[in-house]
């Protein structure tokens, strides 16, 4: 598979409107978990609260960043945690392999985690001969397959069932079968062997506990239980935005992240880890080492429109909801984080002229902002994010081809549209013409297929017409019909 | 070593900086935003739940238990426990037992010295080979059908999570009603926190082939919880 970038997004989701199976999975991905989650919600009182709390305990937080995150490094310190600091991916990953060697790590063990994915960890640590082995059933199958997460809480969705057995079959060896049971049991007994021996364990934050210095991290496979529990290093990778003030403001969030993300009540597990071991025969970890990361969130907080982006809590509803997300799926994104909420960060994250295809990747029909947990108002985000590539384009800072040539078409046919349309006989007389002309290109009273020619005539027009049908001009006006109807009258 | 921990504390002064100064340069813009927000704010409310219904905490956790696709057995003795460990033992043939230190799970695993083996405070080679996990829990949640496991109590981390299946003993006296209650009790205890508290609900599972539900992917595949209503000494 080509790599697929943010800068290509255009071509990415051409290709993936041809691919029949990818489209059939994301049509069960936006049934089921859409319905899923429909029904979750009616197991709480009073949802809209519950996201208004979510949300508000989010903007605190995030607005006083800096208390909370100094309270939670001294907190995670005072029980034990050694805390380390990255302004960036490059200095997270240098943290990573320095505590890799320094533990002389021999089998490394990850559990899913979308902040490792964003600092490119796995590539980078097998650059240096680690090889860290996903544990995640969907990582697994993804990192079998050398490819990326299409989706951050289902990262295989775009893969069928068939697609894995034949992986398996040809990576380990088991024979075909397209039995669901078979193979996650494979998978259970192949990586069981690697937590029994790794040395070290990688995981992500859910949620960073400012009070306490709590860790907390959600999953239902328990491979996250088992990477935190028998390798005696634990690194955990949490960006700063995780950080939630109080141990019971989980009560909010525990309610709102696993209804949206995969429409349950609960995840089967939540481990909150708090320090490292007590004594010598307790179970677990020597030590934690928790990595804080920076890498462009902090420039969000600048604005209030912008400091949304990191009240995400990434549970996936906005990917699962978005009807342009629906139709391509994650890959066309060419970002760590695709749909809506990948739309509205990848371009913070990586710097605009990386992705300035994706915030116009909407309809901005809102569907994201109506499921979203922490009512982040991700079409306001998308517009802004509009705005200053724009002014970036007017400003000739963004000097590229395209878009600059197109806005010299686009400004010669609002010209001719404000000239026709300027005087009265000029627009009947570009109406009567249009008759004319449309009789050849009409079908059953729309211009479809045909209307391909239309952007043979006149090139731009095909990313209009390219997708569309047009309906035709009226055979008799309204004004006709008007005139002819008061005469009738007189 | 020195010199790394001083590029770190660099970092930490730089990011710290770094959010001090974005966030005050977000200050002009901060009341209009929130005008705009407050302007825009829908208000829709969910419907109501019925009624709470009668059920006690006990029914309750049952059927949200059941729900999850965890086993539910109420006993109302000791010695029922061991009986109905002993059950669980036969129907997964299990001939080797990790139990957690909790004095309950010791007098009601016991008896059954005679049918398994049974391994305390086992090693992590030991674990990989039992076929069963006995542990307590330190709480239930009714209205989830969740245990809630705190690591400073009982020693039942690996225990709970290692082995096929996983049985659990808990005195009814211990189920509330919600999260919210559970996280309340944990935090009364202030900064003297478990190092690890495990929140367990229902057998491991997954869907990422195809969104399929499969049961029992890394954790345990079977969740049995025996509810003790009298405890006797």
């Amino acid at each position: 598979m080509a790599q697929q970038t943010s800068e290509t997004f255009e071509q990415n989701a051409r290709q993936a409107l041809t691919d029949t199976q990818l489209r059939g999975a994301l049509r069960n991905l936006a049934d089921t978990f859409g319905d899923r989650r429909r029904l979750a919600l009616k197991t709480v009182d009073n949802w809209e609260a519950l996201r208004e709390r979510g949300r508000a305990i989010k903007a605190e937080t995030l607005a006083h960043l800096d208390k909370y995150l100094e309270s939670f490094a001294n907190n995670a310190e005072s029980a034990g945690a050694k805390l380390h600091w990255a302004r960036d991916a490059a200095e997270a990953r240098a943290i990573v392999i320095g505590l890799l060697r320094e533990k002389n790590a021999q089998l490394v063990v990850k559990s899913k985690s979308m902040t490792t994915e964003e600092l490119h960890l796995n590539e980078a640590l097998e650059t240096v001969g680690f090889f860290p082995v996903e544990t995640d059933l969907g990582e697994w199958i993804i990192q079998l397959a050398h490819e990326t997460p299409s989706h951050i809480v289902v990262p295989a969705i775009h893969k069928s069932k068939k697609q894995i057995a034949q992986l398996f079959s040809a990576k380990l060896g088991i024979a075909p079968t397209d039995d669901v049971d078979v193979l996650t049991g494979t998978a259970r007994s192949v990586l069981r062997e690697r937590f029994a021996g790794a040395d070290v364990g990688i995981s992500g934050v859910n949620f960073g506990v400012a009070e306490t210095g709590t860790i907390l991290i959600l999953e239902n496979e328990g491979n996250v239980r088992l990477t935190t529990s028998l390798p005696r290093t634990h690194i955990a990778i949490m960006g700063i935005e995780k950080v939630i003030p109080r141990l019971v403001d989980l009560d909010v969030f525990l309610k709102l992240l696993p209804r949206s993300g995969t429409g349950q009540q609960l995840t089967a597990y939540q481990s909150l880890i708090t320090g490292t071991k007590r004594s010598m025969d307790d179970e677990g970890p020597e030590e934690l080492h928790v990595v804080i990361l920076d890498n462009g969130r902090s420039r969000m907080l600048s604005h209030p429109v912008t400091r949304q982006s990191l009240a995400c809590i990434r549970c996936g509803a906005c990917l699962n909801a978005c009807p342009v997300y629906q139709q391509i799926g994650g890959h066309a994104y060419g970002s760590v984080y695709p749909g809506p909420i990948g739309a509205i960060i990848t371009p913070q994250l990586n710097g605009i002229e990386k992705a300035r295809q994706l915030p116009f990747a909407s309809s901005l029909c809102g569907a994201c902002r109506e499921v979203c947990p922490v009512k982040i108002d991700i079409p306001e985000l998308l517009l802004h994010l509009r705005a200053e590539i724009k002014e970036g384009t007017a400003s000739g800072t963004a000097g590229e081809h395209g878009p600059v040539k197109r806005k010299l078409i686009e400004r010669l046919a609002f010209r001719l549209y404000a000239f026709a349309w300027s005087s009265q006989w000029r627009y009947e007389l570009g109406m009567k013409l249009a008759r004319v002309a449309q009789r050849a290109l009409s079908h059953q009273g729309r211009i479809g297929k045909m209307g391909r020619l239309l952007s043979v005539l006149a090139p731009p027009l095909a990313a209009w017409t390219d997708w569309r049908d047009a309906p035709t001009v009226a055979n008799r006006s309204f004004r006709d019909e008007w005139r002819q109807h008061l005469s009738i009258r007189k | 070593m020195e010199k790394a921990d001083r590029i770190h504390s660099g970092s930490r002064q730089a990011i710290m900086t770094a959010i001090r100064e974005q966030l005050a340069s977000s200050e002009p813009f901060n009341s209009v935003h929130e005008e705009n927000r407050a302007r825009h704010e829908a208000v829709g409310l969910s419907g109501k739940l019925p009624v709470e219904q009668s059920t006690s905490l006990l029914e309750r956790f049952q059927q949200s238990l059941n729900a999850v696709g965890g086993h539910c057995t109420v006993v109302r003795s000791e010695a029922e426990a061991t009986e109905t460990v002993r059950q669980i033992v036969a129907q997964s043939k299990t001939r080797r037992v990790a139990i957690s230190d909790s004095p309950l799970v010791g007098r009601v695993l016991l008896p059954l010295t005679a049918d398994v083996d049974l391994m305390k405070g086992s090693t992590k080679a030991d674990l990989f080979t039992c076929d069963m996990g006995v542990t307590g829990a330190q709480w239930a949640i009714a209205e989830t059908g969740t245990l809630a496991l705190e690591s400073d109590v009982e020693r039942h981390r690996l225990a709970s999570l290692v082995p096929p299946v996983h049985v659990t003993i808990i005195e009814a006296q211990r189920i509330r009603q919600t999260l919210g209650e559970v996280l309340l009790a944990i935090d009364e205890k202030g900064r003297d926190l478990s190092r690890t508290i495990t929140f367990i609900t229902g057998p491991s599972r997954t869907s990422d082939i195809e969104l399929t539900l499969a049961i029992g992917v890394h954790g345990p595949a079977e969740l049995h919880v025996i509810v003790l209503e009298e405890t006797k000494g």
